[in-house]
């Protein structure tokens, strides 16, 4: 574990940490207080209803968007009162077309307008197409035109946060530009938070404590400006402060912040141990690392935590988290370093084969990558490292959010008959933009990791070539005259409390951070 | 001396294939964990049914209270079992149609109550998966003693050598649920013994585990 891939980690694991999202606010406490515009409104000229597609590819415009639109009709009034209806009812698909209608037709100062695109922002996101919804309720949120609409609108936007979304409409554009005068106290909180955010992204971290000082300390978003703050500060020092580990030994006992965010917090405080040798150290910060029960935990957890007890001369147990590894839920995982490490236990207990069979294993198993790698392809298109990539970090959040918008883009189509042509045409228009976008922001990100993944790949391929070169020397060196077998470590019994499940090659997940290896060090000692 | 040879050469290849294997897979693999649930005092308490006699069929209550010393070794040092007998339509039907005497001795092996003590051996623990959505941790047990059965009868008590097996299912630190199936071999004379079978369903208690 490098300081770079630690920070790295941390950056990532800081980025990933949102505050939980306050549940939505019932729809049906959000009622307009007048029923219905007035009569014989003027419809409302071009797009009115129309959300922006924000930062669209121009290029990714379909030849339908060249077209003039056609001209708004003419919509009863009543049309908004009973969408309304329909939607209360439980009715959203024969409620959206009819709203998107309305909003064509109404004139944007009516009163309505704005609960308007409320509601057909909520019957979007509740057939399940929660990019459309969230496109409107980011215009309620910029155009700021009622003032009862908006919270709640904002409450619904955060509330999708939890969900892959749009990164730019809804935390750079919503929530890191809101006035945040008005914003009741939960809201502003989280726009403080995520304005703060967008602040220490670029660098200022002068102007993101303003942002973060103004957050309350019982809010969980305090908590999780800290944990900020504190993965910022660690790119600026060479070596942490005992300060740093004991901040976020804080925050991992922090009941504010969610299981995953204490988790992160844990690790974090595991690895800074890590990079100061403080091996016992970082094995009890990993075990605060708490699962979900049954839940199988992540690879990486495992690795780092092998890696520890490895330094700490416990080979055996080191070599049952390896086991662990090898679980089909680990299966697809990227961690070259895995078999460099068994290759190392294996060759300290003087088992010379197994650790030269772990060590081809690597190169056995990643031969495709690094011959993409020597020949120079396109390393995008290697399998492998590609899914790495796509694995963590701001890449994995594109990726799901681009499969996000490929699944609702298919979930589009089964609306077509009950949404009208005008809807269905204009959120077609608006996925595909949108999807336009998410591909171009994914492609430059994936391009970066894959790079980042490959150096990894390349890094421990050399380290297993020197061991395997060493172990070729091992294997054929001479024993001398008296030389005899290292008396064999104490194995370590069962106390009265525990139980032993002998592995037989199926994994439960109840185990997977239980596994212990029985195996003797086969290494001589040479007397002099 | 021949023929030791021939064994050695065709055990040969079995013996180079394990080494190998030893060579190529080193070491054993287990899961060592913290015994997940573990008794101490234990207060049972059961229902069941006797099912046996086909003059009377009994549906019984139990009470026990056992102390496990280790995990795998316990003392139920005491149970009590109340038997409510229901005539069975045999029995009514003898009575009513050859005017058996509700007295007849074969009537008489009517147990009213039972208490006991028995030593209890828990070799089998472990755990199921269920649905694939959690695990149920179960053990098996083993257990024998005796008992003083009180029949239908004058001078009805009369000893019995209890043995059985049952089946605890492990629902939380202090309760679990408990499947006893047993039978009482009832010394009723000299020459004489009956057989009293008990299945019973129970709930225990547990007080005092160490975690």
């Amino acid at each position: 574990m490098t300081s770079r891939s630690l920070i790295a980690a941390l950056t990532s694991a800081a980025l990933l940490v949102s505050p939980a999202p306050a549940a939505a606010q019932s729809p049906a406490a959000a009622q307009p207080t007048s029923p219905a515009p007035a009569q014989g409104a003027p419809p409302a000229e071009g797009n009115a209803g129309a959300p922006d597609a924000t930062a669209a590819a121009p290029d990714a415009a379909s030849p339908a968007a060249e077209a003039p639109p056609p001209a708004p009709q003419k919509v009863d009034p009543g049309v908004f009162d009973k969408a309304l209806k329909d939607y209360f009812d439980g009715k959203p698909r024969d409620a959206a077309g009819p709203l998107h209608a309305w909003l064509q037709a109404a004139p944007k100062t009516d009163e309505n307008y704005a609960w308007g695109q409320y509601f057909l922002a909520r019957s979007l996101i509740d057939l399940g197409l929660t990019h459309a919804g969230a496109s409107y309720l980011a215009r309620i949120a910029r155009e700021r035109s009622n003032p009862n609409a908006l919270p709640r609108a904002l409450d619904t936007l955060k509330a999708l946060t939890d969900r892959p979304h749009d990164e730019v409409m809804i935390e750079e554009q919503v929530f890191g530009a809101l006035d945040l005068g008005f914003l009741p106290e939960d809201t502003g909180a989280y726009a403080h938070y995520q304005q703060g955010l967008v602040d220490l992204r670029v660098g200022n971290e002068r102007w993101a404590n303003t942002h973060f000082a103004k957050l309350s300390e019982t809010t969980a978003e305090a908590s999780h400006a800290k944990f900020a703050l504190l993965v910022t500060r660690l790119k600026q020092v060479k070596e942490p402060s005992d300060e740093i580990i004991a901040d976020f030994l804080a925050l991992s006992e922090d009941e504010k912040l969610t299981r995953e965010a204490r988790n992160e917090a844990a690790l974090a405080v595991a690895r800074l141990r890590y990079e100061r040798k403080d091996f016992q150290g970082a094995l009890e910060a990993y075990d605060r690392v708490k699962l979900p029960e049954l839940d199988p935990g992540r690879a990486s957890l495992y690795l780092e935590e092998a890696w520890t007890r490895y330094k700490l001369g416990e080979l055996r147990a080191s070599l049952g988290i390896l086991t662990t590894l090898d679980a089909p839920s680990f299966r697809d995982e990227f961690m070259p370093d895995k078999y460099l490490l068994r290759a190392l236990i294996y060759r300290d207990l003087c088992h010379y084969l197994p650790a030269k069979r772990a060590a081809k294993e690597l190169t056995r198993r990643f031969a495709d990558s690094l011959e993409a790698v020597r020949n120079r392809e396109d390393l995008t298109q290697d399998v492998r490292l590609r899914r790495a990539a796509n694995a963590h970090g701001s890449t994995q959040r594109a990726a799901r959010f681009l499969e996000t918008l490929e699944l609702e883009g298919e979930r589009l189509g089964r609306y077509a008959g009950s949404f009208g042509d005008r809807l269905f045409s204009h959120l077609t228009k608006l996925y595909d933009l949108s999807r336009a976008e998410a591909v171009r922001v994914h492609d430059a990100r994936l391009a970066e990791a894959v790079r980042q993944e490959a150096d990894t790949l390349l890094r421990a391929a050399e380290q297993v070539r020197l061991m395997e070169y060493e172990v070729g020397l091992k294997l054929y060196e001479r024993v001398k005259k008296g030389a005899r077998i290292v008396a064999p470590e104490d194995e370590q019994i069962l106390s009265p409390t525990q139980t032993a499940y002998r592995f037989d090659g199926e994994y439960w997940n109840d185990e997977l951070r239980s596994y212990r290896v029985r195996i003797d060090s086969r290494c001589i000692e040479e007397t002099p | 001396m021949r023929y030791a040879l021939l064994i050695l050469l065709l055990l040969t290849p079995g013996l180079v294939r394990a080494q190998a294997e030893a060579l190529e897979n080193p070491g054993a693999v287990s899961a060592i964990q913290e015994r997940r649930f573990r008794m101490h005092h234990e207060l049972l308490l059961g229902v069941g049914v006797l099912p046996a006699n086909a003059y009377y069929k009994g549906l019984v209550g139990t009470v026990g209270y056992t102390y496990h010393f280790s995990d795998t070794f316990g003392w139920q040092v005491g149970r009590g079992t109340y038997s409510y007998n229901l005539q069975t339509s045999l029995r009514r039907q003898l009575e009513r149609d050859f005017n058996t005497s509700p007295n007849a001795a074969a009537f008489q092996d009517q147990v009213q109550w039972m208490v006991g003590s028995d030593l209890i051996w828990s070799p089998l623990y472990g755990k199921m998966a269920f649905l694939n959505e959690s695990v149920l941790h179960i053990e098996a047990f083993l257990l024998g003693g005796g008992t003083v059965v009180k029949l239908d009868r004058d001078g009805g008590f009369k000893p019995a050598v209890n043995v059985g097996l049952g089946l605890r299912l492990f629902t939380g630190k202090t309760l679990s649920l408990r499947l006893d199936v047993t039978n009482n071999t009832v010394f009723t004379g000299p020459t004489r013994v009956i057989q009293v079978p008990l299945i019973q369903f129970g709930t225990a208690f547990n007080f005092g585990a160490t975690e």
